[in-house]
């Protein structure tokens, strides 16, 4: 095992991938020499050579129509989209063709891409470079989404999304790329993790919360603060978004019979919100308490330190919401 | 916005309406809202007077003709997002003195099987509201549990916010643990029979075991000397064509009058909040083969004896005969339970919610007490036991109540004399 950080071990994902199929090609802006902005391609360059990582001028749209159209063709395309908030550029691409194609195709063609982008605050980045905007995608039947929330994840996820034969949006939080975790150093040993499967990071018999990206170690934070009151809370790591696992949340649901949904995005119409609804469905007779939601508020992210602080979703906003639902 | 400042009417009582007519002008500490009639109508009766203040949903007027479901809510009509003004409502006449409960409400319960005494009254004058007998709040989980284990929600107190029943709450209220009550049910040793009780002794099974659980009882014990009270009795009950008076009927009429003259103790607990009553209603258990079943003697207060007497009779045979009325039970603040026929010597009751207190009443008893001059006298005495709700009662304040229901049994007379002011 080697411990590395979260953007490592997507460099790592995206290294083995390509060594390990050759019809792997990366897509972006400033993915080769400079390595990406986030340094996600660093050394991708100098190994597979620029047939392989292709740097593009400045157009998302460009970016997303070759990708889906190499997809078509058989080739399976890494697209880097630098910030979430640019991925609205290449939405008509994604939702009108890559999303469609397999059904409108009779099951003959599929569109096996893949689009990483990085998504949350934290940095003070301001409005147009902070937003997570996974809920658009996962709206669109035909596409999938996965967050991972740790390097692990973020290594799993991505083979996982690059071996899928129907578009994949890899939606990284870049807040985590500092994160550290352990790899194993077998290649062989990395595994994939399935898309459309949970985990249950901390098991407990009171409350439930599901989250992904970043919100997953607030939650955990969040958990072991209640700890401390005998208050035994049972996190979940969503993992993936779409598909997700709702035969996870509502196992849980049926033990802890309190659910908490937790994530960076916007509450307003976003994960949190489909989850909620869902169970308050399918499992309305095990709630013993109003299911609550943690999101950030309805308002652009604000650049300033403090104002940020103050709209993106914490550990005690969580503990809040658990208090709340558990009252 | 919780209430409102009803400032000014803009209608006259038996003044017609037409939809779009201002009504009333509705003033908080942000805004005033003229209020408009939805539909057409007619005002019978301004309940709120301009100048006063009332609570959001409170009826601020009557409205004449027959009240139509339509018309009852005919004009809530808010005219601003930001407060909602106070609707109006055709809350039923106040005409007759019982208690007029809403025709939903009466609905309801005919539908399922309440009697009315089992639904807290919270509308005007204690009329039984549609809300008071759906309103149950508790989460899906916590009804779901009260559902497998036969659980009457409305016997268990929530512990969530706003009251919310939980499923903690009702595993509480759950007579056996689940897991108990899971296990497969022992077999019985030899010349035991296990039978599984009727609806009725379910009934009254669960209602004790809440009564006990949630009232607070404590227990008064008095002995009334009634020498001149079995003289008046035998007296009255020697002229022919009245009504024959029972010891039972005459104990009523003293309730009713200590009520009348003490109001302070015509007052149940509700949950957090305490319900007076003006009138002395007194309920009667009346042991039946259907079960015990407590018909209520209403204004035992203002009725004479001869009334309480008739009104009596009449209730017990009904109750005999299964043929009382949701009107004839519920409401009452303190009922009688007498088991003097039976010879038993006192009876410590339990308190039939959601009234606030309930007199057991023993055989009558001849003894010798040492008289005024230390020599035996002879005596006939009943035992009272009064049994109170400690919520809405204190131990002396139930002492000086049951000293002056005595007082009344030992100067018979006062039965026969409406009351006295109270002071």
């Amino acid at each position: 095992m080697t411990e590395i950080r979260y953007i490592k071990a997507v460099n790592q994902a995206l290294w083995d991938a390509m060594e390990a199929d050759p019809s792997v090609f990366l897509i972006g802006e400033d993915i080769g020499a400079a390595g990406g902005s986030f340094k996600a391609t660093r050394d991708l360059l100098d190994r597979f050579g620029p047939e392989r990582v292709y740097d593009t001028p400045i157009s998302e749209a460009a970016i997303a129509g070759m990708a889906v159209g190499a997809a078509l063709t058989g080739m399976r395309p890494v697209a880097e989209i630098m910030f979430m908030d640019f991925t609205t550029l290449t939405m008509d691409m994604l939702v009108n063709q890559a999303a469609k194609a397999r059904s409108m195709f009779g099951g003959q063609g599929s569109v096996p891409m893949v689009l990483r982008t990085p998504h949350g605050g934290g940095l003070n980045a301001g409005p147009q470079h902070s937003q997570c905007l996974e809920a658009w995608f996962a709206h669109v039947p035909g596409l999938k989404v996965v967050c991972p929330a740790n390097p692990a994840d973020a290594y799993g996820l991505l083979r996982a999304a690059i071996d899928d034969p129907d578009p994949v949006i890899v939606v990284e939080n870049k807040a985590l790329y500092a994160m550290k975790g352990d790899l194993p150093d077998a290649p062989e040993a990395r595994e994939r993790i399935e898309i459309g499967k949970g985990r249950i990071v901390r098991p407990g018999h009171d409350a439930t919360v599901v989250a992904y990206g970043a919100a997953v170690t607030m939650a955990e934070a969040a958990a072991a603060n209640l700890a401390g009151e005998g208050i035994d809370v049972e996190v979940i790591d969503l993992r993936s978004l779409q598909p997700w696992d709702e035969g996870l949340v509502l196992e849980s649901l049926s033990r802890t019979h309190n659910l908490v949904v937790a994530h960076e995005a916007v509450e307003a119409f976003g994960i949190g919100a489909e989850i909620a609804a869902r169970m308050a469905d399918i499992g309305f007779d095990e709630l013993d308490g109003p299911i609550t939601r943690v999101g950030a508020p309805f308002a652009p992210s604000p650049f300033g330190k403090t104002l940020e602080d103050a709209y993106r979703p914490n550990a005690e906003r969580i503990e809040a919401a658990l208090r709340r639902t558990l009252a | 916005m919780t209430e409102g400042l009803l400032s000014e009417w803009h209608v006259a009582p038996g003044a017609k309406f037409r939809a779009g007519d201002m009504l009333f002008t509705v003033e908080t500490e942000k805004v005033a809202n003229e209020v408009e009639a939805e539909g057409d109508g007619e005002i019978a009766e301004i309940l709120v007077a301009a100048g006063e203040t009332v609570p959001v949903g409170a009826p601020v007027a009557r409205l004449a003709g027959d009240a139509g479901a339509a018309k009852v809510e005919a004009h809530a009509a808010p005219s601003s997002s930001s407060a909602v003004p106070p609707p109006t409502s055709a809350a039923p006449a106040p005409s007759a003195p019982a208690p007029a409960d809403g025709p939903a409400a009466r609905k309801l319960m005919a539908e399922h099987g309440l009697e009315r005494s089992e639904v807290p009254a919270t509308g005007r004058d204690g009329r039984v509201m549609k809300e008071d007998v759906l309103r149950v709040i508790a989460t899906p989980l916590a009804r779901r549990i009260a559902d497998a284990e036969g659980v009457d929600l409305r016997s268990v107190a929530g512990s969530g916010q706003n009251g919310r029943i939980k499923a903690r709450d009702v595993e509480a209220a759950t007579p056996t643990t689940p897991a108990a009550a899971a296990a497969a049910p022992a077999a019985q040793p030899a010349g035991v029979q296990e039978i599984a009780p009727d609806a009725m002794r379910l009934a009254t099974a669960r209602r004790v075991t809440a009564a006990k659980r949630d009232i607070p009882h404590f227990y008064l014990t008095h002995e009334a000397e009634i020498t001149a009270l079995s003289d008046l009795r035998e007296s009255l009950n020697a002229e022919d064509g009245r009504p024959r008076v029972s010891v039972t009927h005459m104990l009523i009429r003293a309730l009713g009058l200590a009520l009348e003259e003490m109001p302070g103790f015509n007052r149940i607990w509700a949950g957090e909040r305490i319900l007076a009553f003006d009138r002395a209603d007194i309920g009667m258990v009346a042991d039946t083969l259907d079960g015990l079943r407590i018909p209520v003697i209403r204004d035992a207060g203002a009725a004479s004896l001869d009334q309480v007497a008739r009104a009596a009779r009449d209730l017990a045979a009904r109750a005999r005969d299964g043929q009382l009325t949701p009107e004839d039970v519920g409401d009452s603040v303190i009922s009688v339970s007498n088991v003097g026929m039976f010879g038993a010597s006192s009876l410590t009751p339990i308190i039939n919610p959601p009234g606030a207190m309930i007199l057991g009443v023993g055989a009558e008893r001849a003894l010798f007490r040492p008289g005024p001059d230390r020599a035996p006298a002879l005596r006939r005495e009943l035992t009272l036991t009064l049994a109170c709700d400690h919520r809405v009662i204190d131990g002396a304040a139930a002492a000086r109540f049951l000293s002056a229901v005595v007082e009344i049994l030992e100067t018979p007379l006062r039965l026969l004399r409406p009351a006295r002011r109270p002071n």
